[in-house]
This record gives C-alpha cells, structure tokens and sequence, in this order.
C-alpha cells in the first residue's frame, strides 16, 4: 500500500468503494466535529488563535530555508544527526543505512503520513525488516493489508467483527469481537515488541528551529514507547513541519487536537531534542532527522499553491466534506485524503497523475472555515483545475479535447460582453423546444453527462435584464 | 553552503541566498491564572473529564490513599523518581512497608515493565488542559511514567502553570519534556474509548500541599 501513484482514478475509486465505509466514516466525523465545536465555543479566542496560526505558517514557509538551516544546526548542537531527502527514495536509503549500520531487524513504528507518503515499510520489509505499525487502528489496518480510511482514525472502516476475525487469523489468537478485550490483545501483542525493537521510526508533527525539537503528538502512548525503549530513533518529517519558536508550537498545539477530535490536547506530547543526555534517564542512544522534500519545495514558488504546505495534518477538512464523507479516505488513492488530499496530490504528483482529484468538491468551502491554519482550499482546488485544462510542468492538459474547446470558449463568451449578450439572447430560443416546465431533460453530448444525472435548469431570463430591474443604481 | 534540498528551497521561494528575516507574527495572549485553589480545583476537574483519577490532600492523608491504591489497584512492584519531595513524603518507604517491592527507576525497560506502579512528581501542571508536564533526568527516568500499569504523579501546587506559553518558557532549553493529560487511550476499534492500550491503564494525580 501507498507506493509513490502515477495515477489516480478518483472516479472509479469511489464507485468502487463498500458503502460500508462512508456509513462508519459519518460516524467518526459527525463525532468529532460535535467534539471540536464544543472546544470552539468554550474559546473566544479561537478566531485570533486561527489568524495567528496561518500567519506563522505563512511566515515560516517565506522563510523556510532560514528556519531549516537554524533546525539543522539546533538538531545537530543537541546531538542529533540531520539528513537531508529530495524524494522518497533518498529518505527510503537514508533510513535502511542507518538500519543497516545498526544492524536493525525489528522496527517499531508511529503512526506517521510522511513514512507512509515515501513506502518506507514497504522499503524496510524488501531489504529483511520488519517494520510494525503500533498505532491501534495501524496496527489493524497494516494486518489486514490495507490503507487507511481517515487520517485520524485509519480502521474506522472496520467493525469490530471483521477486527476479531482478523486478529484470530493473523495474531493465533480467540478475539472476542468486543473493543476492550480487542485491544487488549493488541496491548499483549504489541508490548513484547516494544521491548525487543532495535529502532523506533516516527513523523512528527512540528519541528521547533528554536532548539531543534521534534514534537510528536499520540493518545495511546505508542510514541512514547518507540521514542524511548529502542536505542535508535529515526524520525521522518516535511521540510514543511518547521516552525520558528515554542511561542510559535503554543498557538499551533492549541488548535490542533482541537480540530482534530475535538479534544482539549491530545493525551501524550513528547517534545524530543537530541538523543538522551544521561545513561539513567533512558530514551534513545542515537537520534537521526531525515527532512524530506519530495515535491514541497516546489509548491513555494506558486503564491496561492504554497498556502497548501501550512497543513498540520488535523484531518478537520475531511470531517466536514460532503464529498470526502460519501466517499472515504481510499477513493484519493494516495497516503492523504479529503480537501487538502485534493489540492496536495496534485500539486506533487501532477495534474495528469491527479487530474480528477482538483474536481472532487463541491465547492462549498465548508473546508475552508475550520481549517485551523486557513489553507483556502476552494481556491486552491478552482486555480488546480484551471491547471488541468492548461497544464502545469509535469505535462500538458489533462482533460480531453472537448474540455479544453469548452473551457476556452466559456471563458471567451463571458469575457466577451457582446458574445456574452448574444449568447444570453440565443440559448433561451435554442433551448426552447427541448424544454419541459422550466427544465431540459436532455443535452447534446458533452454536456449529457450532467443530464444523465440530473435535469438542466432552463436558460430562462436574461441575467442583465433581470440585475437592472432588480437593482437600479443608486445615485450617489 | 551548498546543499540540494536547501537550494531548491531558495531556488522556488525565487533568491539565491536566505533573506534578511522578517519579524515573526505575533501570537495572541496567554491565558491568565486565577486564584491557586481555583486552579487546583480545575486541574483536578479536567483530569477526571479524562479518566484520570484525581485529588487534593495533606500531606497527613498520604498513609491513607496509599494503602487505599496498593489495594484497589493490586500493586506488587513500583518503580519510582528519587526527587527530593518524594524523598520528603518518604513514598518509598511507605510503599515498602506495604509489602510493595521497589525496582530502582533506572533498572532496565524489562525490569519497569514488570512494574504495577510509576511514582513521579511533576515538573509542570496545566489546569486549563488537565496537562503534567514532566522533564528528563537520571533521576526522573522516562519510563517510570509509562511501562507500569497505573502512574502515580505527584503535584505540588508551585508546579501549576496558567498557559502553555509559560511552561514553553521555562522547559524549552530542556532536552526532552513529555505532556501527559490523562491516561493512555485509544477509540481505534469501532471509536469505543479504550484505556491502557499502551501507556498506563490508569493514571493517578495527588495535589499536595505544603
């Protein structure tokens, strides 16, 4: 799973998908997003906190080659050791020779996109290391062979059933199907491992220049345990998640777990510089920060695309959807999915790779009133689709011919005003014999692809006419 | 300095060489602390919204909830800080006199798994999040607040911090700090709340005075 796309078939994606998967996704993101309203309401300051966050992003990413230097050399003064990945294959290499130096074969992971974003477990697994996923609903997703359905809770799709069946199968084990004994036997399984590892791999979810350190937000303690019991920690992390100071990690901690799940904080916030100081304390022996490109840095250049990088992985653009909730996280057919999958796939794969994705919304912005960084994603999705009609560098168009044709005239007819007036006056009386009580049953291929679906509004009035009897101008 | 991914950084954000740095935005107040019983009052609600279980004694009813957890929770094996206010309370001896076998807090992680209980005594304490924030020594070993089934964190009310901005301050020189709000849990399985998936099951906090 999550191997580098070079397509992605949204459409058939999402006919392809159980319908089982929206019903449980509706459950998880109707629950979170009640949760995260009640932390909206209980804080005033919650609209400045947002304007600070996208502020500080914006900032750090204008800055980014200054920030990352200061992280570089911070991460280093406290000990660590920093490498530097253009793509996903260099991160892949960096990681399996540190393991290979150490002569790693167990591995122990944190839930993390930026490792599933470059396959490193497919990558560790072909070379002889077992790389194990600790988080729960990873672990579960990573024994039954699949990718994750949210970003926050990966098995939602799973009932319990399935889980219990699987665990039986996989894990030698009689798994009642009831979530407490359930995870349970997750508990059992996974502490052994724990114990055993010889490397503990995790992402992060900010990293403080100030001091060079990663933070890594978890509930369940698995982050812990694979940043302190083994005596490597590996972490792979965007050159995107660097922020200035811990001024700067305040305002962002505050919104994220917020957005997230709607809880206060998450349960565990480990804030890791270097490896340890002291024998007795514990925690790793060797800490080593793999910053990864892969097609970010190249968002920078493009002032609206750019907004895209001050993502902080909270999924709350996913939760209210209407598209990503009728469809689940699979459909995007890459590690992210949702609002911000559909404008970063894109960005990174390219539009003829991820042409379809920019069209999966509706446009009703519901993403970009909670992203707690304010990414305007409805732009951002409207300025990726005029990309697929013209191209970017990957390629050329990604649409058909006809698209392009459309495109090109639409655009000449409405910025045309006499074309525009014509066009006004010739599509009523065109239309007129096809038209049935204010309705067009049928349109002329291309455009029976909407009247397949749905009936087209008749071309009815005169827009001009109708703005000058409603609003004569005022006199100033 | 040349390098790769820092060139191609400068290459797209259109210069050849980092630019002078702009002021950074400013980040809105910090929250403001009310009286000291009033955030006692609230640290110990919200780490019960939690699951946690929570308290405020004297140091005269430490026996007491002792004996009260040794029993409940069927502790036979603790590992605990050696910071000089847990030495004061003497929680150690008290734990022995229980029956409990001490493991030295810096045994190996095999030896604190073993552990029913991890006594701490919290560097930082956030009331508004119900959030310990705890640091890293030879004497505060890491594991002792998560290999053992149920932590024991002692709160001393110097300890209560109003914002985050305020633990920031004083922790971020530090090299490792770990916030901890409540007790390890997931809702990975059909999104029922799970506690002790992988950290302690359970998590005990004692607000002691003076």
């Amino acid at each position: 799973m999550s191997e580098t796309p070079t397509h992605i078939e949204f459409g058939e994606y999402s006919r392809r998908v159980p319908p089982n998967i929206p019903a449980a996704v509706q459950q998880a993101t109707a629950r979170f997003l009640e949760h995260r309203q009640a932390r909206v309401d209980e804080m005033p300051q919650w609209e400045d906190l947002r304007q600070a966050a996208s502020d500080l992003r914006l900032h750090t990413l204008l800055h980014l080659d200054t920030y990352l230097e200061k992280l570089e050399s911070r991460v280093s003064a406290a000990g660590g050791v920093v490498h530097w990945a253009r793509d996903a294959a260099e991160a892949c290499e960096i990681v399996l020779e540190i393991a290979r130096a150490h002569k790693v074969r167990r591995a122990v992971k944190v839930k993390s996109m930026a490792t599933e974003e470059i396959g490193l477990n497919q990558a560790l697994a072909a070379a002889g290391i077992q790389a194990l996923e600790t988080d729960l609903g990873e672990f579960i997703i990573q024994l039954a062979g699949t990718g994750p359905s949210h970003i926050v809770a990966p098995a939602v799709h799973l009932t319990k059933e399935e889980i219990a069946a699987l665990f039986s199968e996989k894990l030698g084990v009689q798994a009642p199907a009831d979530p407490v004994q359930l995870t349970e036997i997750a508990h059992a399984a996974l502490r052994e491992k724990f114990l055993e590892a010889d490397m503990g791999i995790s992402g992060g979810n900010f990293l403080v220049a100030e001091t060079g350190t990663l933070v890594i937000v978890t509930n369940e303690g698995n982050g812990r345990m694979c940043t302190t019991l083994p005596d490597l920690h590996v972490a792979v992390v965007g050159i995107d998640k660097v922020i200035p100071d811990w001024e700067s990690l305040a305002v962002l901690l505050k919104l994220l777990a917020r957005s997230a799940t709607g809880v206060k904080i998450s349960t565990y916030t480990s804030f890791i510089s270097g490896p340890r100081a002291v024998e007795g304390e514990g925690g790793p022996r060797e800490f080593h920060l793999v910053l990864l490109d892969n097609g970010r840095s190249r968002l920078l250049q493009d002032p609206l695309g750019r907004e895209t990088l001050k993502c902080i992985r909270c999924g709350c653009c996913l939760n209210v959807c209407p598209v990503y909730k009728n469809v689940g996280g699979f459909a995007y057919g890459w590690f992210i999915s949702g609002p911000v999958g559909a404008i970063f796939s894109p960005q990174i794969l390219g539009v003829e790779a991820a042409r379809q994705l920019p069209f999966a919304s509706t446009l009703c912005g519901a993403c970009a009133d909670v992203c707690p960084v304010k990414i305007p994603i409805p732009e951002i999705l409207l300025h990726l689709r005029q990309r697929v009609v013209e191209g970017d560098e990957f390629g050329g168009p990604a649409v058909a011919r006809v698209v392009q044709v459309g495109a090109k005239t639409a655009a000449l007819a409405f910025g045309t005003p006499w074309l525009y007036r014509l066009g006004a006056r010739l599509l009523p009386w065109l239309s007129a014999p096809a038209q049935r009580q204010g309705w067009l049953a049928a349109l002329p291929p291309p455009a029976n692809r909407w009247t397949k679906v749905r009936p087209f509004p008749a071309f009815a009035a005169r827009f001009r006419q109708w703005w000058k009897g409603r609003h004569p101008r005022k006199q100033p | 300095m040349s390098h790769p991914v820092l060139d191609e950084v400068r290459r797209y954000l259109g210069r050849g060489q980092s630019a002078p740095l702009a002021a950074r935005p400013a980040v809105p107040p910090a929250r403001q602390a009310n009286s000291t019983s009033e955030e006692i009052e609230l640290l110990l609600r919200e780490i019960q919204a939690l699951s946690g279980s929570a308290a405020h004694m004297a140091a005269g009813d430490l026996d007491a909830a002792l004996v009260r957890l040794v029993q409940e929770q069927e502790i036979k094996k603790a590992c605990l800080w050696s910071t000089p206010r847990l030495a004061d309370l003497g929680v150690e001896r008290r734990l022995q006199d229980l029956g409990v076998q001490i493991i030295p807090g810096q045994a190996d992680k095999r030896s604190l798994a073993q552990c029913d209980l991890g006594v701490t005594e919290v560097d930082f304490a956030l009331p508004e999040t119900g959030t310990l924030g705890l640091l890293a020594s030879a004497k505060k070993p890491r594991a002792v607040s998560l290999l053992p089934r149920v932590h024991l964190a002692i709160v001393h009310p110097a300890a209560l911090r109003a914002d985050l901005q305020q633990v920031f301050i004083e922790a971020k020189d530090q090299h490792y700090l770990v916030f901890i709000s409540g007790p390890s849990r997931t809702a990975d399985i059909e999104l029922t709340v799970t506690l002790g998936v992988h950290g302690p099951k359970a998590l005990v906090v004692w607000v002691m005075d003076d």
